[in-house]
């Protein structure tokens, strides 16, 4: 490990090169919420030179603990702080954990059940790992010794629920509640989200009626900015970090590139007549709840999950965009709602509704901020299967200008910040497009 | 069950503004309930679905119980005109029986409690 001054945008900033990588002293201060100078100067002259290979020894030598002991708040990429090992096996646990629940409850596969464990699969990679799941898990659990229910009742909701895994993380990791009481604190307020996600879901629903198919993502979005506020008002600082992994890695793209292959020949060799059945998929608006599954049978489901799949990536490619974590959870939850609403006839115009908006603003579109954004924004795509294409591209416009603004809101503890984005675009604009239709009873 | 009464208005709601909207414009309901089952029967009169619909009908009502998609998404149940549910009413109970008796079509659901 090497200390060293890089230049950028004719600004030096310290750094520490380690095996040929650089990491900004700024980003280890975001990551690990610590203080040391960010001029290479400072370092040495406040003698903190020492102190930072005591605490490369420590903290960065080992990529996993990067994993489980970072805050997690939005928009952290596993694959930066950790590594592309780290970040695939952190992955693989929570998914063998997911499908676990799933067997020993003897969950049937359903769209929907797809639907969240590709999101939670996805996820892993910018927020959720196993320590700040599981108080998630516990809570749900607990819901349902107190209303004397079965777990298989609300597993899907605790699933989608890690959404706020971050704040466990923060609370635990980042200082602010203080060291000795910030593992305590952290674990029992993702308990009690676990405890209280299960009715607020249901109930936020009637907001935009099932045009928003990310609707944990807004039931998050609520308790997120109301811990938030609460941790605010306390004068406990909370806000979202940018540690995103700025390079291509042949190997994942590949790696993708066979999955989704591999689903479409799935999809065929369940339902042979996969291709010509599949303009069914197409008349569907996709609102909740479309089940492919149900509707259409699994050949058809997979075929689509495959194709929404092979499409998501090429975009990416399109674009010069980087695959990295953000954008591989976003990847992964359009493919799992592939099995659940999406399709390209509906996701499509709110694609290009956010790539317009994004032209027309000057925004960078290979960058992964507006990537994710336009992936994710496929959350109100029942917008563009009800109402046309015409107001899916208003729709997609309107969703870039709101998941702009949201995400200080609850300060990044909502890893579905796009959902909550999402829930408010369709809650506002539904009743408009209703109120403007004329006739009928 | 908890808010077991409201998650049947729910249902009721939402095939009586199905019926209502897509096929006829008298429809007779009646619920029962005990202690295992609640049944509830409804009779659409003068039916104008075709045989491809109520096969349609039928699939979606007979569809196994799921309790995780009740759980989550009971509320949408009956909350919009534009669309239909009936997934989610198929998900909700536990039995289905979808019949046309002298041009009248005839359902009966049964939820287990």
């Amino acid at each position: 490990m090497r200390l060293a001054t890089i230049d950028i945008n004719g600004k030096e900033i310290a750094s520490l090169i380690i095996d040929n990588k650089v990491i900004t002293i700024e980003e280890i201060n975001n990551i690990f919420q610590t203080e040391f100078k960010t001029d290479t100067f400072e370092i040495l002259v406040n003698n903190q030179w020492d102190k930072l290979k005591t605490f490369y020894d420590e903290m960065l030598l080992n990529d996993s603990d990067n994993i489980i002991f970072s805050p997690t708040i939005l928009l952290t990429d596993f694959i930066k702080i950790g590594g592309i090992g780290a970040a695939f096996i952190n992955s693989a646990i929570i998914g063998f954990l997911n499908l676990y629940l799933l067997k020993k409850y003897k969950m049937r596969i359903n769209g929907l059940l797809i639907a969240a464990f590709m999101t939670v699969l996805g996820f892993s990679f910018i927020g959720k790992n196993i320590l700040n799941i599981l108080p998630i898990y516990l809570g749900g659990y607990l819901y349902t010794r107190y209303q004397k229910i079965s777990v298989k009742d609300v597993i899907l909701v605790i699933m989608f629920s890690t959404a706020l895994a971050p704040l466990v993380s923060e609370i635990m990791f980042s200082g602010i509640i203080g060291n000795n009481f910030g593992i305590a604190v952290g674990l029992l307020v993702g308990t009690l989200i676990g405890f209280i996600i299960t009715p607020l879901s249901a109930h936020m629903i009637k907001f935009h009626d099932g045009f928003n198919l990310y609707n944990i993502g807004f039931t998050a979005g609520i308790i997120g900015t109301v811990f938030a506020s609460v941790l605010r008002v306390m004068d406990m600082k909370i806000s979202p970090v940018r540690i995103v992994y700025e390079q291509n890695n042949i190997a994942i793209i590949i790696m993708l590139s066979f999955l989704f292959l591999y689903l479409m020949v799935v999809g065929f060799w369940v339902n042979k007549n996969s291709g010509t059945d599949y303009k069914k998929v197409l008349k569907y608006n996709g609102r909740t709840i479309t089940d492919f599954t149900q509707l259409l049978g699994y050949g058809v489901t997979f075929f689509n999950m495959g194709l929404m799949g092979m499409l998501s990536l090429g975009y990416v490619f399109l674009v010069g965009g980087i695959v990295n974590g953000p954008v591989l959870a976003g990847i992964f939850t359009i493919v799992g709602f592939s099995a659940f609403g999406k399709h390209p006839k509906n996701c499509i115009p709110i694609v290009l509704g956010v790539v317009l908006i994004s032209v027309i603003l000057g925004y960078d579109l290979s960058s992964t901020e507006i990537i994710i954004t336009v992936l994710f924004s496929t959350t109100i795509a029942p917008i563009a299967g009800t109402y046309g294409v015409g107001i899916g591209v208003l729709a997609g416009m309107l969703h870039l200008a709101v998941v702009k603004n949201v995400g200080v809101i609850h300060g990044g503890i909502n890893l579905y910040n796009n959902g909550f984005s999402g829930g408010i675009v369709a809650g506002f604009l539904v009743p408009i497009i209703d109120a403007f239709q004329k006739g009928g009873e | 069950m908890k808010h077991e009464i409201k998650k049947i208005s729910k249902i009721v709601d939402e095939l009586v503004t199905f019926f209502l909207k897509n096929d006829t414009d008298e429809i007779d309901i009646k619920i029962k309930k005990d202690e295992k089952n609640i049944i509830i029967k409804i009779v659409d009169y003068n039916t104008c679905f075709n045989k491809e619909d109520i096969d349609c009908i039928t699939k979606l009502l007979c569809a196994q119980r799921q309790h995780e998609i009740e759980a989550y998404y009971w509320q949408l149940a009956g909350e919009i005109d534009s669309d239909s549910e009936l997934i989610l009413v198929g998900a909700m109970i536990d039995k289905a029986k979808v019949k046309i008796i002298d041009k009248n079509l005839c359902i009966e659901l049964i939820r287990y409690r």
